[in-house]
């Protein structure tokens, strides 16, 4: 039976659910969906989870569980996530080099999504190569190949080869 | 990079790319991600919660009550 602090845990956790689940799919509503079953099914399988690991692992895991069960075709049907993606989203006043995020979006769009699960899980939000493992069902070997094909192809998408002229400055404004 | 080096690479499959371009792109990653766990969150997901914690202290209390 689940506790009061098993709850907040929970609730401290769904943000990140859904920016994984929006990830996954590519839809906001396909995501929301996810996200309520998730919660639903970790809520009656509370006992499942072992104190002491990751809960936001295991959360994920049971949302892309779903996500490939029961929404994987709607998904390429609906992809309504451009609302969040406003440009007025973008997070500014980076004085580094940075990539036109809206180009990133759309270079993400292009990638398998088995590596865009990867580079999103480890990349963003904060899971181990174990963990993502788990998540995902591979071995370590395989996470890190994806990882390393994901980038990869990004740097391939978005032009940031050195091989080819221009370099690198073409896409990565650096100010000053 | 030479030339050389570019096709030993490409042969390799997966490419080693230059180190700010993998820099670049987790920062993009990062940027991108904390976009979509700042965004709105509908209030469904807290309710819901919140729901399930209620029907859980109901039934609690059935059972009690059925024990006497």
């Amino acid at each position: 039976m689940p506790s009061a602090s098993f709850k907040d845990e929970l609730l401290a956790e769904i943000r990140n659910l859904r920016a994984f689940a929006i990830s996954l799919s590519g839809s906001v509503s396909l995501a929301d969906d996810l996200v309520q079953e998730s919660l639903l099914r970790a809520w009656s399988n509370s006992e499942k989870f072992q104190p002491g690991t990751s809960l936001r692992a295991w959360l994920f895991t049971i949302l892309r569980n779903i996500y490939y069960s029961n929404y994987r075709k709607r998904s390429r049907e609906v992809q309504d996530s451009g609302g969040l993606y406003a440009r007025r989203l973008i997070v500014p006043g980076d004085q580094e080099s940075h990539l036109d995020l809206e180009d990133f979006r759309q270079a993400m769009t292009k990638l398998p999504a088995e590596q865009r699960e990867v580079l999103t899980l480890i990349g963003a939000s904060g899971l181990s190569y174990e963990e993502a493992a788990v998540v995902c069902q591979v071995g370590i070997g395989t996470i890190k190949s994806r990882l390393s094909r994901a980038r990869a192809k990004l740097v391939e998408l978005l032009e940031l080869d050195d091989a080819s002229q221009p370099p690198v400055e073409r896409k990565v404004r650096r100010a000053g | 990079m030479n030339a050389t080096r570019t096709n030993k690479v490409e042969a390799l499959d997966i490419a080693a790319p230059d180190p700010k371009a993998v820099e670049a792109i987790g920062r993009a990653l990062e940027a991108h991600y904390a976009s979509l766990v700042q965004a709105p969150l509908p209030d469904k997901f807290v309710e819901l919660l919140a729901r399930l914690e209620r029907d859980r202290a109901s039934q609690t209390r059935g059972r009690r009550d059925a024990l006497g």
